[in-house]
């Protein structure tokens, strides 16, 4: 039995993978919050032409690490091939996002004019159903960040990659990075109702480290239980200081503890507006951990080959 | 139609690594940057004083259940007609999807320098026009004029024995059929066409 660490995805995936969470999962979040709690269109149009942006960086940098590029179209060949999958979900993410964030986008006088300059029809039309693009467009933002963990999860002979936590960790901790990414922008907001949602972020952020804990421990107890792969990747991350200081230490527990002090200890939101410090550095932290996590994911990644 | 398989009989096999240059030179595989579909890994086992060294030759095992074919989102990655797992490289986007769901380190990356130095040792016969993932095809090239794969051919220890699996007067389902030679991985439920005997 050998482990070999494997040197074919390296940090252009974990972008794309990082990106990928983000994007679909501050999509979703917003377009959400949008619909049952009302904000400003304006940080709503921010929100998710920031998610159009992530997504598109992050393909920029899939279709980069690939030998052939341009010849991308044919990955919706196989239906049995997650890749397949995840052009589906990020194509449906774009229609919807696009279809979304066009009428948002008057909220912007500069961007009034060329708004004006679509046909009325339509116009009417994406208005019309705005709501169904929000819904459709968080779904695919979901499926886009569950996608991202089923993708490296197809792989038999990594233990640690090939289990059921893992998607859910992706998808747990792109959530949180996406709550995380609109708090930093709701501190950028001088909307009167900025603060109220940025207390929803946090008490969302704070259950969802809560919850990425939980998971990390199962996945962690399920690595360390066998003496397979999985452990010895288990190992690995245990022993990089930048995995245990940078994700686990600075890009949940801190963030965590912040938030937690902030939800029940710095009033609930109708006391006013609170210091914008907190918050920059509790989200900063959790986007900078998410991106190590994937990171470091894929660095333990350990073929377990018989001979 | 058959069904090809091969069985490595590690008792004989003194890690000559005669298999791999035939294939390299066969096949045009890149041994400029020590990429092989095939390679013959020398292990150590057992505790001192008990200790002894194994040679065990490794390629595609073909698998029935292929976790590459699975993975693979073009089609590029699939199976002929005589279950010989093959890629076809106008369609391959070397996403390298294919690598990470091989359980058996059988597939590597012909890049864009490989095409470069393929072409400048190769001239215009080259079998590799542009990068792709590439692995062993058990020399389908080979095959089709009746000829066993080359490393099959070279190997002086009659180490690597190539055949149908289905043809009952065939070495290889003699001993598959014996339970002589095992698959490896078979957990993974890939269902291997490479059989080994222990040494």
């Amino acid at each position: 039995m050998t482990f070999v660490h494997q040197e074919v995805w390296h940090w252009q995936i974990a972008t794309y993978l990082f990106l990928g969470g983000l994007g679909g999962a501050t999509f979703a979040i917003s377009a959400i919050i949008h619909l049952f709690e009302g904000c400003d269109r304006k940080m709503v149009s921010v929100a998710v032409m920031s998610s159009i942006a992530f997504l598109v960086i992050g393909t920029v940098f899939l279709l980069a690490d690939m030998l052939q590029p341009l010849k991308a179209i044919y990955a919706l060949t196989n239906p049995k091939s997650w890749i397949f999958w995840g052009v589906v979900f990020i194509n449906f993410y774009f229609i919807a996002a696009i279809t979304y964030v066009i009428p948002l986008l008057e909220a912007w006088p500069k961007l009034e004019p060329f708004i004006r300059k679509i046909p009325e029809p339509i116009l009417g039309l994406l208005e019309r159903f705005n709501n169904l693009a929000a819904l459709g467009g968080s779904a695919a933002g979901f499926l886009v960040a569950i996608y991202t963990g089923l993708l490296i999860s197809a792989a038999p002979a990594i233990n640690f990659w090939n289990t059921p936590a893992l998607p859910l960790l992706f998808v747990i901790s792109g959530f949180s990075t996406g709550a995380a990414f609109l708090l930093l922008l709701s501190t950028f907001s001088d909307n009167e109702g900025a603060h109220k949602i940025a207390s929803r972020l946090e008490q969302l952020d704070a259950v969802l480290i809560v919850t990425e804990l939980i998971i990390l421990g199962a996945y962690f107890n399920f690595a360390m239980f066998l003496p397979t792969g999985a452990r010895a990747s288990a190992e690995f991350l245990f022993h990089s200081p930048v995995f245990i200081a940078g994700f686990f230490v600075a890009g949940l527990i801190v963030p965590l503890a912040i938030e937690t002090y902030s939800i029940f200890f710095r009033g609930h939101g109708n006391e006013g507006r609170k210091s914008a410090l907190p918050i920059l550095v509790a989200s900063s932290l959790v986007l900078v951990g998410g991106y190590l996590l994937r990171i470091y994911v894929l660095k333990a990644g350990m073929f377990q080959f018989p001979w | 139609m058959a069904r090809y398989g091969m069985v490595m009989d590690m008792r004989t096999c003194v890690g000559c690594q005669a298999c791999m240059a035939a294939c390299s030179t066969e096949n045009q595989t890149p041994f400029w940057s020590e990429k092989f579909r095939t390679h013959v890994e020398d292990k150590e086992q057992g505790v001192f004083p008990d200790v002894r060294r194994v040679q065990l030759p490794r390629l595609c095992m073909h698998c029935e259940n292929t976790p590459c074919l699975s993975a693979c989102p073009t089609g590029a990655t699939h199976m002929d007609k005589n279950g010989i797992v093959l890629v076809n490289y106008d369609r391959c986007i070397g996403c390298y999807a294919c690598c990470i769901a091989c359980p058996y380190d059988a597939r590597y990356a012909y890049d864009g320098k490989d095409v470069d130095k393929e072409r400048e040792l190769y001239g215009e016969n080259v079998s590799h026009e542009m990068p792709h993932v590439d692995k062993c095809t058990f020399c389908v090239q080979r095959l089709a004029e009746k000829l066993e794969p080359a490393c099959v051919a070279t190997c002086p220890t009659h180490t690597r024995i190539f055949g149908d699996l289905d043809d009952s007067k065939s070495e290889v389902h003699k001993l598959a059929r014996s339970g002589k030679a095992q698959p490896l991985n078979q957990g993974l439920g890939t269902s291997p066409k490479v059989f080994y005997i222990p040494s």
